[in-house]
């Protein structure tokens, strides 16, 4: 039997379409601790992301054959993510509340303490930005996406990927200085 | 509700199994692509056969006294100003479904292809390749019905062009 853990995303994909439904489930956990992270930081809410991210797989499961093979799958699901999100931001403008779930590393008590400290400053500094600015930075320094993907993600050229992860940089520097200064 | 991330999986995966869920064929997404690209092809020989046509009445008038500017008006066929408008809206939101946009300047895109459009229907009124259109074209009804309307406007002995 195949070792299918050793599969590209891309290769799961084509071996799915033919008929080898299971082999979802390998997907799934290779994305949903990674998605589930990318949607609590745009939505800010435990719950709302599990049904985000649940829709997610469901809508990529069911449009599987629209996925072209020779492209990133990455990008391609969180990029429904993204659109997932942004429909229930839609739906519940000012009623997003503050996080209450928080993923764990496998790190020592210390350094997790330190990191967790670290942490809840950026995501305090970044939730004070604007989402066309935050998003942006959270995929490339949290899920470390590169420019390109980036853009494939948010449908946005390369080039202003650049001019708004460079603006974003600029104002968390403005924006976590005003918070350490308070 | 678990807080269990992984119930996720198991939730989408039981969902599958029991055929609740169900991939949409592929002939779907081909059909999908092909009428988006059949419905781009034809906003833009629509718009573009418009454009033509709105030059062509601008002419048919010569010079703008004030006598042919309300004759102008008054003939103008603003339907097709219209129907323009909405092909190249709807030629513009088709576009966006192409992978390719988001890669450049949407802007650009959007200038790039009003200026096609312009250009081209410039291009067949000039050279005279609207008269094709009038002939065999898919818009000879349409062209035909409207010189028909304008002919009967106008006394014996006077001129269209």
């Amino acid at each position: 039997m195949p070792d299918y853990k050793k599969y590209t995303d891309e290769k799961l994909v084509e071996h799915i379409r033919k008929n080898n439904k299971e082999l979802f489930r390998e997907i799934m956990r290779r994305y949903e601790d990674k998605l589930m992270r990318y949607a609590t930081y745009l939505l800010r809410d435990y719950h709302m992301s599990k049904d985000t991210v649940q829709e997610s797989f469901i809508k990529a499961y069911m449009n599987l054959f629209g996925f072209d093979i020779s492209k990133k799958f990455s990008s391609w699901i969180y990029r429904i993510v993204h659109n997932e999100a942004m429909n229930v931001l839609q739906k519940n403008k000012n009623e997003i509340p503050l996080p209450d779930h928080d993923f764990k590393d496998d790190t020592d008590i210390e350094m997790e303490i330190e990191q967790k400290e670290m942490k809840q400053k950026i995501t305090h500094c970044l939730e004070k930005l604007p989402v066309i600015y935050s998003e942006p930075l959270a995929l490339y320094f949290l899920e470390e996406k590169s420019y390109e993907e980036i853009g494939d993600i948010l449908r946005l050229p390369q080039g202003t990927v650049a001019t708004r992860i460079n603006r974003a940089k600029s104002y968390m520097k403005h924006l976590c200085q005003k918070t350490q200064r308070q | 509700m678990s807080k269990n991330p992984k119930t996720i999986t198991n939730e989408v995966m039981d969902r599958i199994e029991k055929g609740k869920i169900t991939m949409r064929p592929r002939i779907y997404f081909v059909l999908g692509s092909v009428l988006v690209f059949v419905g781009l092809v034809a906003t833009v020989i629509v718009s573009v056969f418009l454009i033509s046509l709105m030059r062509f009445v601008l002419r048919a008038h010569g010079p703008m006294g004030q006598y042919r500017y309300e004759a102008l008006l008054a003939s103008f066929p603003w339907w097709a100003l219209i129907l323009t408008c909405l092909g190249l809206v709807a030629g513009i939101k088709l576009l966006r479904h192409y992978d390719f946009s988001y890669k450049k300047n949407f802007l650009v895109i959007v200038i790039g292809f009003i200026a096609v459009v312009f250009a081209a229907g410039w291009f067949i009124d000039a050279t005279g390749l609207d008269a094709i259109w009038l002939q065999k074209g898919p818009m000879r009804g349409i062209m035909r019905r409207y010189i028909d309307n304008e002919t009967k406007k106008i006394p014996k002995g006077g001129r269209i062009r």
